[in-house]
Protein backbone atom coordinates (compact mmCIF):
# COMPACT_ATOMS: atom_id res chain seq x y z
CA UNK A 1 0.00 0.00 0.00
CA UNK A 2 1.83 3.61 -1.02
CA UNK A 3 2.04 6.07 1.79
CA UNK A 4 2.00 9.45 1.10
CA UNK A 5 3.17 12.43 3.09
CA UNK A 6 1.23 14.98 3.74
CA UNK A 7 3.06 17.23 6.23
CA UNK A 8 5.05 16.33 9.60
CA UNK A 9 4.77 18.42 13.39
CA UNK A 10 6.38 18.35 16.15
CA UNK A 11 4.95 15.11 18.72
CA UNK A 12 3.51 16.43 22.16
CA UNK A 13 6.37 16.89 24.93
CA UNK A 14 4.53 14.61 26.75
CA UNK A 15 5.29 11.49 23.95
CA UNK A 16 9.07 12.72 23.35
CA UNK A 17 9.37 12.59 27.56
CA UNK A 18 7.74 9.33 27.44
CA UNK A 19 10.20 7.85 24.50
CA UNK A 20 13.40 10.04 26.40
CA UNK A 21 12.70 7.74 29.44
CA UNK A 22 12.82 4.88 27.36
CA UNK A 23 15.78 5.27 25.51
CA UNK A 24 17.65 6.65 28.99
CA UNK A 25 16.29 3.46 30.31
CA UNK A 26 15.48 3.17 34.31
CA UNK A 27 16.97 5.81 36.61
CA UNK A 28 18.25 4.04 39.76
CA UNK A 29 16.15 3.55 42.45
CA UNK A 30 15.96 5.45 45.36
CA UNK A 31 15.46 3.66 48.75
CA UNK A 32 13.20 5.33 51.32
CA UNK A 33 13.74 5.04 54.68
CA UNK A 34 10.90 3.77 56.57
CA UNK A 35 9.63 6.36 59.59
CA UNK A 36 10.50 4.62 62.54
CA UNK A 37 8.11 6.68 65.09
CA UNK A 38 5.80 5.59 68.29
CA UNK A 39 2.10 4.81 67.15
CA UNK A 40 1.17 7.80 69.52
CA UNK A 41 2.99 10.10 66.63
CA UNK A 42 1.60 8.44 64.04
CA UNK A 43 -1.82 8.89 65.13
CA UNK A 44 -1.10 12.88 65.23
CA UNK A 45 -0.76 12.72 69.27
CA UNK A 46 1.04 15.94 70.79
CA UNK A 47 3.16 15.61 73.54
CA UNK A 48 3.91 18.49 75.85
CA UNK A 49 5.65 17.71 79.26
CA UNK A 50 4.30 14.93 80.34
CA UNK A 51 0.68 14.89 78.53
CA UNK A 52 -0.52 14.14 75.46
CA UNK A 53 -3.66 15.35 73.26
CA UNK A 54 -4.89 13.50 70.20
CA UNK A 55 -7.40 11.66 69.41
CA UNK A 56 -8.37 8.02 69.97
CA UNK A 57 -9.70 6.69 65.80
CA UNK A 58 -11.55 4.19 64.38
CA UNK A 59 -13.08 3.70 61.56
CA UNK A 60 -16.50 4.85 63.08
CA UNK A 61 -15.45 7.81 65.28
CA UNK A 62 -12.67 9.75 66.44
CA UNK A 63 -13.26 10.60 70.00
CA UNK A 64 -10.71 13.83 71.79
CA UNK A 65 -8.50 12.50 74.69
CA UNK A 66 -5.80 12.97 76.60
CA UNK A 67 -2.94 10.84 78.57
CA UNK A 68 -1.29 12.03 81.72
CA UNK A 69 2.37 10.29 81.80
CA UNK A 70 3.12 9.74 85.97
CA UNK A 71 7.14 10.09 86.80
CA UNK A 72 6.68 6.41 87.61
CA UNK A 73 6.04 5.64 83.73
CA UNK A 74 2.22 4.71 84.61
CA UNK A 75 -0.32 6.60 82.25
CA UNK A 76 -3.92 7.92 83.20
CA UNK A 77 -5.92 7.57 80.06
CA UNK A 78 -8.80 10.25 79.59
CA UNK A 79 -11.81 10.17 76.82
CA UNK A 80 -14.19 13.08 76.45
CA UNK A 81 -17.72 12.72 76.08
CA UNK A 82 -18.20 8.86 75.87
CA UNK A 83 -21.34 8.09 72.91
CA UNK A 84 -24.08 6.28 73.42
CA UNK A 85 -22.42 3.31 71.85
CA UNK A 86 -19.75 2.84 74.41
CA UNK A 87 -22.09 3.75 77.61
CA UNK A 88 -24.09 0.43 76.50
CA UNK A 89 -20.83 -1.51 76.48
CA UNK A 90 -20.04 -3.56 79.22
CA UNK A 91 -16.99 -1.82 80.77
CA UNK A 92 -18.79 1.77 80.69
CA UNK A 93 -18.42 0.68 84.47
CA UNK A 94 -14.75 0.95 83.89
CA UNK A 95 -15.02 4.72 82.65
CA UNK A 96 -15.26 7.17 85.90
CA UNK A 97 -16.27 10.69 85.35
CA UNK A 98 -13.74 13.48 86.13
CA UNK A 99 -15.75 16.54 85.17
CA UNK A 100 -16.56 18.63 82.53
CA UNK A 101 -17.64 15.78 80.47
CA UNK A 102 -13.54 14.26 81.22
CA UNK A 103 -13.73 10.12 81.51
CA UNK A 104 -10.81 8.27 83.71
CA UNK A 105 -10.56 5.09 82.03
CA UNK A 106 -9.58 2.66 84.39
CA UNK A 107 -7.07 -0.50 83.06
CA UNK A 108 -7.22 -3.59 84.96
CA UNK A 109 -4.42 -4.55 82.79
CA UNK A 110 -2.06 -1.69 82.17
CA UNK A 111 -0.16 -0.95 79.13
CA UNK A 112 3.50 -0.83 79.54
CA UNK A 113 3.49 2.13 77.18
CA UNK A 114 1.08 5.17 76.05
CA UNK A 115 0.91 3.54 72.35
CA UNK A 116 0.10 0.26 74.04
CA UNK A 117 -3.10 2.06 75.92
CA UNK A 118 -4.26 4.01 72.64
CA UNK A 119 -4.19 1.11 70.81
CA UNK A 120 -6.34 -1.01 73.57
CA UNK A 121 -9.00 2.04 73.83
CA UNK A 122 -9.01 2.49 70.21
CA UNK A 123 -9.93 -1.31 70.15
CA UNK A 124 -12.34 -0.92 72.86
CA UNK A 125 -14.18 1.95 70.92
CA UNK A 126 -14.29 -0.43 67.67
CA UNK A 127 -15.53 -2.99 69.65
CA UNK A 128 -18.47 -0.92 71.22
CA UNK A 129 -19.32 0.13 67.77
CA UNK A 130 -19.68 -2.84 65.97
CA UNK A 131 -22.01 -4.73 68.58
CA UNK B 1 7.89 -17.31 52.49
CA UNK B 2 6.94 -14.23 53.68
CA UNK B 3 8.26 -10.82 55.03
CA UNK B 4 6.58 -8.82 57.78
CA UNK B 5 8.16 -5.93 59.35
CA UNK B 6 6.93 -5.63 62.63
CA UNK B 7 6.75 -2.14 64.42
CA UNK B 8 6.98 -2.17 68.30
CA UNK B 9 4.28 0.13 69.21
CA UNK B 10 5.71 2.06 71.80
CA UNK B 11 9.04 3.13 70.06
CA UNK B 12 8.17 3.02 66.53
CA UNK B 13 11.07 0.47 65.96
CA UNK B 14 10.60 -2.03 62.91
CA UNK B 15 11.81 -5.22 62.90
CA UNK B 16 11.66 -7.76 59.27
CA UNK B 17 11.05 -11.18 59.85
CA UNK B 18 10.60 -13.91 57.50
CA UNK B 19 7.98 -16.64 58.13
CA UNK B 20 6.67 -19.63 56.67
CA UNK B 21 3.54 -21.24 56.78
CA UNK B 22 2.38 -22.23 59.70
CA UNK B 23 4.71 -19.83 61.68
CA UNK B 24 2.56 -18.28 64.89
CA UNK B 25 2.08 -15.33 66.58
CA UNK B 26 4.11 -16.73 69.33
CA UNK B 27 7.32 -17.68 66.79
CA UNK B 28 6.93 -13.98 65.90
CA UNK B 29 7.21 -12.38 69.26
CA UNK B 30 10.02 -15.35 70.92
CA UNK B 31 12.03 -14.55 67.78
CA UNK B 32 12.16 -10.78 68.64
CA UNK B 33 12.27 -11.30 72.24
CA UNK B 34 9.19 -9.46 72.72
CA UNK B 35 7.50 -11.98 75.61
CA UNK B 36 5.13 -9.64 76.87
CA UNK B 37 3.21 -8.38 73.53
CA UNK B 38 0.69 -9.22 71.65
CA UNK B 39 0.28 -8.98 67.34
CA UNK B 40 -2.24 -7.51 65.33
CA UNK B 41 -2.82 -5.91 62.12
CA UNK B 42 -3.78 -2.74 63.98
CA UNK B 43 -6.34 -0.80 66.50
CA UNK B 44 -9.16 -2.22 64.22
CA UNK B 45 -7.68 -5.40 64.35
CA UNK B 46 -8.43 -8.50 67.16
CA UNK B 47 -4.88 -9.54 68.62
CA UNK B 48 -3.51 -12.73 67.36
CA UNK B 49 -3.78 -15.88 69.36
CA UNK B 50 0.12 -16.73 70.87
CA UNK B 51 -0.52 -20.65 69.03
CA UNK B 52 -2.39 -19.08 65.81
CA UNK B 53 -0.80 -19.26 62.63
CA UNK B 54 -0.37 -16.22 61.20
CA UNK B 55 1.25 -17.22 57.17
CA UNK B 56 -2.35 -17.19 55.82
CA UNK B 57 -3.61 -14.36 57.63
CA UNK B 58 -1.33 -11.41 56.55
CA UNK B 59 0.26 -10.54 53.11
CA UNK B 60 3.58 -9.90 51.74
CA UNK B 61 4.82 -6.30 53.34
CA UNK B 62 1.95 -6.40 55.27
CA UNK B 63 3.07 -3.81 58.42
CA UNK B 64 1.71 -5.80 61.93
CA UNK B 65 2.12 -3.88 65.28
CA UNK B 66 3.14 -5.10 68.60
CA UNK B 67 1.62 -3.68 71.56
CA UNK B 68 2.24 -4.84 75.17
CA UNK B 69 -0.65 -6.45 76.90
CA UNK B 70 -3.66 -4.30 78.31
CA UNK B 71 -6.91 -4.51 79.20
CA UNK B 72 -9.97 -1.58 79.94
CA UNK B 73 -11.53 -3.13 83.49
CA UNK B 74 -11.87 -3.09 86.86
CA UNK B 75 -12.33 -6.38 88.87
CA UNK B 76 -16.12 -6.16 88.48
CA UNK B 77 -16.03 -5.57 84.84
CA UNK B 78 -12.92 -7.79 83.87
Amino acid sequence: MRVTILGSRPAPASLLQMFGRAMRGHAPAIPVERRQIPYWQERGWQLNGNIYDGNYQTPYVALPGWIEQERSGRANFFLHNPPDEIRRHSHWTCFQHRGNGWYLIHMGKEPKDVSSGIITIERLITEAYER
Amino acid sequence: MKRLPVVVAGTGQIQDVDIQPGTTAGDVLHQLNLQDYLLSKGPNEPFFAAAESIYDKVKDGEKIFASTKAEVGITVCA
